[in-house]
């Protein structure tokens, strides 16, 4: 009987010794996982919303500067006074860069899903850094060389001989100065992006 | 006699079934030692192969050099607009054909912009270095992360606007009535368009230092 009695005693210990440490290793790792996950998918969701915004503030300077002629009231037969963005090399090269600047940012979206759903995947959030940072400085480009010359156009120069036209066009300056504007409301947003994109990629 | 037969038959089906559950324990022992080895061996060699602190301090390295060199060029460019200056041989009394970087609010704006560029790429090494130094360590790395993502658009705005001032400069617009002045000021318009290619460079540095940093950040698991 004393016998019996120790074959079965065995086998009990040793098996709960065994069940009790793989619970251990599956929830630590469970922990770890669904921490890091929030944080970044939460920081993927705010890309996203980022990357909206910034379509609409860059196809709205796009649109708006495309859309800025004006025809003066008065014409003689030989000679009409007429303002538009293609008049000015530099407004044309704004129309492109924010057209383009748009157009990348709606192809970006399934990528910044992807981060949402796979948030800590470094490949797609890397590839989107380095994307949004080639793109941001187009954006800044044009903005920044549409807005010299708008100011250029409102305040002329003496030094160069240059005269202000916006008294005679004040809406085509209307519309450009908002344009340009709007444009770097889209640089502000992909600033943010490549920091968001930094600061998702570091190391925890 | 019955009842002995029924006692000696019970007894010698219980070790039947005991013999099974002790194989059992010992299978599940078996089977959990050699995994733990294995990712233990694995790991060793992973670090051997990858060693992170390495690639990293490498990464830092060519960082604090592209680092000092957009500092020399942003430096440059600020330099050279504001010692491009250029006076004709023929003036008046009253009248004096001048020409000089003050002429132009955006070309003062390009001055400022690029000093204060190449002062924060100066200020900005020894965090380099801290980097280097510790090339697993994040707050540093994120902090010039942040700076140079700043600094790079500021510097593109003072190099865009001046490409399109100096653009008009030497061709001039018809529509607006901007008429050309490089004509007579040809050395000024070539020292404008040296500073704007030398901002530029510093631009596209800025830039390979946000996607070097980036890359950096990385998560090594």
């Amino acid at each position: 009987m004393k016998n019996e009695s120790t074959f079965i005693d065995v086998p009990a210990e040793s098996s709960s010794a065994m069940k009790g440490k793989a619970p251990l290793i599956g929830v630590a790792r469970d922990h770890t996982t669904s921490g890091s996950g929030g944080y970044n998918r939460g920081l993927a969701i705010f890309d996203f919303l980022l990357r909206l915004a910034a379509i609409v503030a860059a196809l709205a300077a796009a649109a708006t500067m495309g859309t800025s002629d004006e025809t003066l009231p008065f014409f003689t037969q030989f000679l009409q006074f007429e303002a538009s963005y293609d008049d000015l090399p530099t407004f044309q090269f704004f129309v492109i860069a924010m057209a383009l600047v748009g157009g990348y940012l709606v192809l970006s979206l399934p990528i910044s899903v992807v981060t949402i759903l796979r948030p800590l995947a470094t490949a797609p959030r890397l590839l989107l850094l380095v994307l949004d940072t080639g793109v941001l400085a187009l954006n800044t480009a044009a903005a920044s060389s549409a807005a010299a010359i708008s100011y250029l156009a409102h305040s002329g120069n003496q030094n160069t001989n240059w005269l202000p036209i916006c008294q005679q066009f004040g809406d085509f300056c209307q519309k450009s100065s908002g344009a340009v504007v709007s444009a770097f409301v889209s640089v502000v947003f992909f600033t943010i992006l490549v920091v968001i994109s930094g600061v998702a990629l570091k190391r925890h | 006699m019955d009842i002995e037969k029924a006692g000696s038959r019970r007894e010698e089906e219980e070790p039947i079934v005991q013999r099974p559950k002790l194989d059992k324990g010992k299978g599940k022992a078996h089977v959990f030692a050699p995994p733990m080895n294995y990712n233990r061996i694995m790991d060793k060699h992973k670090q051997e192969k990858m060693s992170p602190a390495g690639w990293k301090r490498g990464v830092a390295i060519f960082d604090f050099v592209l680092r000092l060199i957009a500092a020399i060029t942003a430096m440059a460019a600020a330099a050279k607009m504001a010692t491009t200056e250029e006076t004709l041989p023929f003036f008046t009394q009253f009248l004096q054909f001048q020409a000089d970087y003050t002429d132009l609010p955006t070309m003062s704006s390009f001055v400022i912009v690029n000093s204060i560029v190449g002062g924060y790429l100066t200020l900005s090494l020894p965090f380099s270095i801290v980097c280097i130094l510790r090339p697993l360590a994040v707050p540093p790395r994120l902090f010039l992360i942040l700076c140079d993502t700043v600094m790079m658009g500021l510097t593109l705005m003072a190099a865009s606007a001046s490409a399109a001032i100096v653009y008009l400069a030497h061709n001039g617009n018809s529509s607006s009535n901007w008429l050309p002045v490089c004509q007579q000021f040809g050395d000024f318009c070539q020292g404008t368009s040296g500073a704007v290619v030398a901002s530029f460079i510093a631009a596209t540095l800025l830039m390979f230092l946000v996607i070097l940093s980036a890359f950096a950040l990385k998560r090594t698991t």
